[in-house]
């Protein structure tokens, strides 16, 4: 066994290695504030595969427990003062619990049902906090600018601490990912996905691990919330409970490929890049052009590699072996 | 597995490798860059496009690429920075407000922009305002209503145009001035606003008001947004019988309100309404003749074009550059970038502390603008004080600018006639 994990545990801090000098090299603002956004999204899509990609769960309503995670910490550090380090793991909690109270029912629901049901749940949290008083409605809430420091979670024009919080956030989702995929947990969670009726009749309780998934799942994607409410420093429901964030943490996943450990990673990677480039390079024209190469990009993918990024690179590399095979036989 | 995690470390080096690229374009020295924000694609694209214009026409005249009145306070160009001219430079923020606050990094940061304009959008304009008060770069806001933008104490946001509170106020100023210019009482009124938001803020904010100015409200109905039927609601409304009926409405109830108005025969002596559906170009489709002598806030209306030959000279280049006239969201953009260029000329520097310190000592008159307003001079918040809007009525089928008085186009027609003698 150490003989085949060895390299993987190399490469493993290799990549980490890199992340961490990454923003050392890139010194501007402006791109180490692209590499967080990168980031974030990676950190939310793989949030999302521990319940859409390894329990086979596809939820497209993931914008109200990011939306729970920002209200949380932003409200507790504006009423009481709390820190968003504690308030950040307080949102986490607080979606959890809302997410087994909303996964409870839902999870009666098969395939594009349970979907649809995560869509309804998102769309009426989004309509309540609009007309709730209490957390200013549409107004939105704003984190004062001169607070700033470690505790606060809150640096002035220093990009590298939000760079390195959300790279410690998003190794602590991928290490939570890759225990639950090792674990026991992960053999219930795909065998939900892939057989529900023969899990069933092994005796695994598909409410309950469909719960634990979720509130996993739930649990870092709040987390998430939390970090963009402090970086922006001002959310509203039309930043943060939108639809348009459900659909991208989804399609983040979806893109770099469901249900592997690094595909959310890699799918951030690609879709953060052609957002960020096609807006700076075409947007400023105000012709669409950005949001047209950004479709095209995305439709080509599902339709030449349905399995996302991941898969394609499984393809070419179960490929590249039987190509250097057939060279040989022609030599 | 090694292959497999090899691929990773392709990837994430190529993303890398990629933010490399990304470089700013070289520069002359004698160009002063400012940064625009607008929601160029996305669901409000078409007035994005229509601000980036107004906000093109503004930097022209202010480079001499264009004749422009001389009062015009654009049209004073920068002597002081021995006629350099200004750049902008256009961020797309697609009405995400995340995407606003990058788009705000990557301007001050990449493309060394001096100041930043935008957003439209009030939520967008919060994020994007925050990056530039990090940095110390001023950010110029001409668009964005939301009243709390302004009470956030920040140092280096500045906004040109009155905010919702603002507007409401100025419906109790009107009314005074009506009740003194036609010798009438107009102090019983009802307010009738939708439920969500807007209406629920403008409601409190009318009863605040009017307690505080002595006014009497005899009846206050929130009503929920998109109801399909207003039966009750106006019933309650005609038996209040208030002179003046407050009403904060989205297109489509506002036709509905006024249908039912029709069919009940309630006419109050005056209808006014706080802008969105009473002003939309549909609301006049639709309703034809039963949409007249009804009140509505603007900020901007093309009669001013009328009554001001500046306005009329500006709005003619405007046509002749984007094939639109001005209407009141791209003539705040213009005054905006106006405001911006006059204070950067005054700096006579592209140092952000010194346009700060500029802006903050702006001083504008109303006939150096193109909007209805009795000046710019900020307040300790950013605020300008000498904003105001404007009251349009319904006369003929357009709307004209009745109050205030002395930027009215036409007479106000008062009271409003009941339904069967029109």
């Amino acid at each position: 066994m150490t003989t085949i994990h060895l390299p993987k545990t190399v490469g493993a801090l290799a990549l980490l290695g890199f992340a961490l000098l990454l923003p050392l090299v890139i010194q501007d603002p402006a791109r180490q504030n692209f590499l967080i956004l990168i980031l974030m999204g990676a950190q939310l899509g793989v949030a999302w595969n521990i319940i859409g990609g390894y329990a086979g769960q596809v939820s497209l309503g993931h914008a109200v427990f990011y939306g729970i995670g920002a209200y949380t910490s932003t409200m507790l550090s504006l009423k009481l003062g709390l820190s968003p380090w504690l308030g950040m793991l307080a949102g986490g909690v607080v979606a959890s619990a809302f997410s087994v109270a909303m996964g409870w029912p839902c999870f009666r629901l098969k395939g594009h049902y349970f979907a649809m049901a995560t869509i309804a749940v998102a769309e009426i949290v989004q309509v309540l906090v609009t007309n709730s008083e209490t957390l200013e409605g549409a107004v939105g809430l704003s984190l004062p600018m001169g607070n700033t420091g470690v505790a606060a979670m809150v640096f002035s024009t220093s990009k590298l601490p939000y760079y390195y919080i959300i790279l410690g956030l998003l190794v602590v989702t991928v290490l939570a990912s890759w225990a639950i995929e090792r674990s026991h947990i992960g053999y219930y969670f795909r065998a939900i996905k892939d057989e529900p009726e023969a899990a069933r009749a092994l005796g695994v309780s598909l409410t309950r691990y469909k719960l634990v998934a979720i509130a996993v799942s739930s649990f870092f994607t709040a987390m998430g919330g939390s970090f963009y409410a402090q970086k922006e420093m001002f959310i509203d429901p039309g930043s943060v409970l939108a639809t348009g964030v459900s659909i991208k943490i989804a399609l983040i996943a979806i893109l770099g490929g469901v249900g592997t450990l690094l595909g959310p990673v890699l799918g951030a990677g690609i879709l953060i890049t052609i957002e960020e480039y096609s807006r700076v390079l075409f947007g400023s024209t105000g012709s669409g052009t950005d949001m047209i190469i950004y479709a095209l990009m995305i439709i080509l993918v599902a339709v030449y590699s349905p399995a996302g990024v991941m898969g394609l690179l499984h393809e070419l590399r179960r490929r590249i072996p039987s190509l250097r095979a057939k060279a040989e036989v022609r030599a | 597995m090694k292959a497999w995690l090899r691929g990773t470390v392709v990837g994430a080096a190529a993303v890398a490798a990629l933010g490399l690229v990304w470089s700013g374009p070289a520069r002359a020295q004698d160009e002063i860059r400012i940064g625009v924000i607008y929601p160029l694609t996305g669901a409000a694209a078409s007035t994005g496009v229509e601000l980036k214009a107004a906000a093109e026409l503004a930097a022209a005249i202010t480079n001499r690429e264009l004749p422009a009145p001389d009062k015009l306070a654009a049209a004073v160009g920068m002597p002081n920075l021995k006629g350099a001219k200004i750049k902008l430079i256009f961020g797309d923020h697609q009405g995400n407000p995340q995407v606003g606050a990058t788009e705000a990094e990557r301007l001050i940061t990449s493309e060394k922009v001096v100041a930043l304009v935008g957003a439209y959008f009030s939520n967008v304009t919060a994020t994007a305002s925050q990056v530039a008060e990090r940095y110390g770069v001023p950010f110029l806001n001409a668009d964005s209503s939301s009243a709390t933008l302004t009470q956030r104490n920040f140092k280096w946001f500045f906004r040109t145009t009155p905010h919702d509170d603002l507007f409401v106020t100025n419906f109790f100023a009107f009314l005074q001035d009506m009740e003194k210019k036609k010798g009438v009482q107009l102090r019983t009124l009802g307010l009738f606003n939708e439920n969500t938001l807007w209406g629920n803020e403008t409601t409190k904010l009318e009863v605040k008001l009017a307690e505080e100015q002595k006014f009497k409200v005899a009846e206050k109905i929130v009503y929920p947004a998109k109801a399909t039927q207003m039966t009750s609601e106006v019933q309650r409304l005609k038996a209040a019988n208030p002179a003046v009926v407050m009403q904060s409405s989205y297109l489509g109830d506002a036709i509905l309100s006024m249908k039912t108005y029709k069919e009940l025969g309630f006419s109050p002596q005056m209808l006014l309404a706080n802008d969105a559906g009473f002003n939309d170009s549909e609301f006049l489709k639709t309703l034809g003749k039963d949409g007249e002598y009804v009140f509505s806030r603007e900020v901007w209306a093309l009669d001013q074009a009328e009554r001001n030959p500046l306005i009329k000279r500006v709005n003619e280049m405007m046509k002749e550059r984007s094939g639109v006239n001005f209407n009141g969201n791209s003539a705040r953009a213009f005054t905006g970038v106006a405001v911006l260029a006059d204070a950067i000329n005054r700096a006579g520097s592209t140092k952000p502390e010194d346009i700060r310190k500029a802006l903050q000592e702006t001083s504008l008159s109303a006939e150096q603008l193109i909007l209805p307003w009795k000046g710019v001079k900020f307040d300790a918040q950013g605020q300008n004080e000498l904003g105001q809007g404007i009251i349009v009525q319904v006369q003929g089928g357009q709307y004209v600018t009745v109050w205030p008085f002395d930027v009215a186009t036409k007479e106000v027609v008062f009271p409003m006639p009941a339904w069967d003698k029109r």
